[in-house]
């Protein structure tokens, strides 16, 4: 039996991605056990303490304002009627279009002392050049306010999600019990969605620890511009690697526990009678409390970047198209277009192979393929690297020195790592939609292995192919710091633009490639709004008549 | 002589450790033969009915087809070289091609010929008018007509049917196994029915098994199956 499944191309395909996935994380983690240079002494007396102090002050920050903004949003949205609901119900997911590094350009150039909104406040007002009425951004609390705008999404996403799979009753019990609804809020909703929110949290906290663009920006010293400046500061990869591996300790940690969470998610809606919650009329100052809170954040995480985007694109630069831009766009939607047609393709592959051969092990690898979108890309970019060099000391000694260090090779390699789960998870659930009976069926009919996947699952998977297609794009052309570092000589995309203007204070530049890369992110926020509508209890799908056979 | 197509000795399965679903199942089926496998619920008819088509591997016994071992402790012939027919109760028609290319789906050969053959056996059941629709666009009981026109377009071996009419109401039901036995007997089609249904045996089928806590508790000529209405289950008389 182990000799066959040694042969079997639906189990070895599967084992070697494991292997190339897994390979980079593991020689970052293993460099935690080899010698430490002097400059580690230096940057663990001097600066370790300072990475470890604003990381955890961000974390909190965020945590907070994430917490505040998406739990709160989605209860509103999700028990009450008030003006604007229909529209902001979705609209809350829009920051999601904005990467964090996006919002903080554009909040400099908003509110820095001479920004767009103070200029604004000292023409009304006719105040002196002195005032400054914004505080400065450019510290931990920008970066905490920057992430928690972006990052809220996250939790708003997941927290509607079980508001709407929560039952009234649960409810109306607490309201006979003699709490008011503020109470039956955060004594029976919260607490019953608990681990949906530590869920979402936790995506939160590792995309903010993961982030290089944002925080580089503000100037503020986290384990990412550390390790960024280890490498290329000090170039010291070794070191670069260790400062790596402590980081993705935090981001395994916290996708334990996200994950933990989730398990205990399935059994927080129980019930087998389920009433949904019937939204209830807002009136007066109660209506206009709740239409602002639910506004503030897509003004300020979407439409207030946007309009500033615009504002510099429209006044500075009005030659959009030039030709820099399309090279760049070009660039982008290439690298994103070609990792996504790999990610689904694998992702194909890899969930035929475990229905196909139902074979545990199998499984048991496919959940750690997906782990790739936890590690920063920063932490990723180092071990593929490595794994690269290592690569063509083996393959090209003899005739060149680097062949697929510095290649495109590289760089799509970090980014199907960095994104093969957002395509797994959509094709993973358009192979459960399908009926198992169509597989025994089919066999019956002489029909099995290749076959049964290219006549019969792959013309059901269409749609979630494409939906995997379109997420993945939108990841990839927002990840900045594995482009940053892996991207082959003067190779450009949106993101290394925007980043390369940004530093270089040239933001009307910058406007351009920044626009473009919100319009892509917006794509997966309409599929996303449209699954939320779906994912209410008694939803009934007419357009899909496979679930059905 | 009547030649034995199907030949089961000594079947046992069980899912983990401790519980066994078949506890040494024997069973013989001639050619154009109809058997009706009948039994409550979780008794392990359809574990019997998905080992005899290879979607499951047994724990022990053996399993011949056209006295050839598909199944034994060493011997494993996948579903796919059995030559067996598979109707489910959920019809399980493939829902992106059209009712003609369901049919034609398991044939081999040239195009037209495919074509033709699948016609036919549409015409046969009657569904021959909506070859060129697609599964949704049908009623459930022409699905299940359309689903028995596919497993005997390859002409299988045995035709192996898990609960076919359990889905449709009691009159459709009644008109479609009195026409479907009528296509098995003209085409001397050999056919396994599982079902808890007691009109589909009598009606369908020439003989009867009865399994209970995974062993053969009774098994006889259809005509002599009586129902038992105090506890809705049936005895052999």
């Amino acid at each position: 039996m182990f000799y066959k499944n040694l042969l079997d191309p639906w189990i070895i395909l599967p084992t070697i991605l494991f292997a190339l996935f897994v390979v980079p994380v593991i020689w970052i983690i293993s460099s935690l056990f080899g010698d430490y240079s002097d400059n580690w002494t230096h940057i663990y007396n001097y600066t370790l303490s300072n990475y470890i102090y604003n990381t955890i002050f961000i974390i909190i920050g965020t945590s907070i304002g994430t917490l505040i903004i998406g739990v709160g949003s989605a209860w509103l949205v999700t028990t009450y009627n008030f003006t604007g609901k229909n529209i902001l119900e979705w609209a809350l997911l829009l920051p999601f279009a904005v990467p964090p590094y996006i919002l903080a350009y554009t909040f400099t150039g908003l509110f820095d002392s001479y920004g767009t909104a103070n200029n604004l406040i000292r023409d009304i007002f006719s105040l002196p050049h002195e005032f400054i009425f914004f505080p400065k951004l450019r510290n931990v609390y920008g970066a905490a306010i920057v992430f928690s705008f972006t990052l809220y999404p996250y939790v708003y996403l997941v927290s509607r999600m079980a508001f709407i799979n929560q039952s009234r009753s649960i409810l109306e019990v607490g309201r006979t019990l003699g709490f008011s609804k503020f109470q039956v809020f955060y004594k029976l909703g919260i607490p019953s969605i608990r681990p949906a929110i530590i869920a979402g949290l936790m995506l939160v906290l590792m995309e903010t620890i993961s982030d290089f663009g944002a925080v580089e920006h503000f100037s503020v010293n986290t384990f990412t511009t550390g390790i960024f400046s280890a490498w290329f500061g000090l170039y010291d990869f070794h070191t670069a690697k260790q400062l790596a591996a402590l980081l993705l300790i935090v981001v395994i940690t916290f996708l334990i526990l996200e994950k933990y969470s989730r398990r205990k998610n399935r059994y927080s809606s129980g019930s087998n009678v389920f009433s949904p919650i019937a939204a209830e009329k807002l009136k007066g100052s109660k209506n206009i409390f709740a239409s602002l809170f639910c506004t503030i954040p897509v003004f300020i995480g979407f439409v207030l970047p946007n309009i500033q985007l615009a504002y510099w694109a429209l006044n500075y630069k009005l030659d959009f198209f030039n030709e820099k831009f399309i090279t760049t766009a070009w660039n982008t939607f290439y690298l994103a277009i070609l990792t996504a047609i790999i990610c689904a393709v694998l992702a194909i592959i890899i969930n035929f192979s475990i229905r196909y051969r139902k074979n545990k092990i199998l499984n048991i690898l496919s959940s750690f393929l997906t782990v790739g979108y936890a590690v920063p890309g920063l932490i990723l970019a180092l071990g593929v690297s490595q794994l690269l060099v290592f690569m063509d000391n083996l393959l090209f000694r003899e005739y060149l020195e680097f062949v697929l260090t510095g290649s495109l090779v590289g760089l799509i390699l970090a980014f199907v790592i960095k994104s093969f789960a957002l395509a797994n998870s959509t094709i993973e659930s358009g192979f459960l939609r399908i009926n198992n009976r169509l597989d025994d069926v089919a066999k019956t009919l002489n029909t099995s292995g290749w076959k049964l996947l290219t006549q019969i699952h792959l013309p059901l998977l269409t749609t979630s192919f494409l939906t995997s297609m379109i997420l993945v794009v939108s990841e990839v052309i927002k990840e900045l710091p594995a482009s940053l570092i892996l991207r082959p000589f003067n190779y450009d995309t949106l993101a290394i633009s925007t980043y390369i203007y940004a530093a270089e204070e040239r933001m009307f530049d910058a406007a351009a490639p920044s626009i473009a890369i919100v319009g892509v992110g917006l794509l997966p926020i309409i599929i996303l709004s449209r699954l939320i509508v779906k994912s209410r209890p008694g939803y009934r799908n007419n357009d899909n008549h496979y679930q059905s056979y | 002589m009547t030649e034995i197509i199907l030949e089961i000795k000594n079947l046992r399965h069980s899912f983990n450790t401790d519980m066994e679903v078949l506890k040494g199942i024997n069973l013989n089926v001639s050619r154009g033969e109809i058997v009706s496998i009948l039994g409550p619920s979780g008794c392990g008819k359809t574990t019997l009915l998905r080992i005899i088509a290879g979607l499951e591997n047994q724990s022990g016994g053996t399993v011949n087809i056209s006295d050839t071992i598909v199944s034994d402790s060493k011997n494993f012939v996948p579903t796919e070289k059995r030559d067996i027919g598979l109707v489910v109760q959920e019809r399980a028609l493939f829902p992106h091609l059209t009712i003609i290319k369901n049919v034609e789906f398991g044939l081999k050969g040239r195009r037209d010929e495919k074509y033709k053959t699948a016609l036919n056996l549409l015409k046969l059941f009657k569904v021959d008018v909506y070859a060129n629709n697609y599964p949704h666009e049908i009623s459930s009981g022409e699905q299940q007509r359309v689903a028995m026109a596919r497993a005997m377009a390859p002409n299988p071996k045995i035709l192996l049917m898990d609960e076919p009419f359990g889905a449709l109401d009691h009159a459709l039901k009644s008109e479609l196994r009195d026409e479907t036995k009528k296509i098995f007997k003209d085409n001397g089609t050999t056919a396994i029915i599982v079902s808890h249904d007691f009109e589909d045996a009598i009606s369908m089928s020439d003989h009867v098994l009865i399994i209970d806590d995974g062993l053969v508790a009774q098994e006889g000529p259809a005509k002599d199956l009586i129902p038992i209405t105090r506890n809705n289950s049936f005895k052999i008389a």
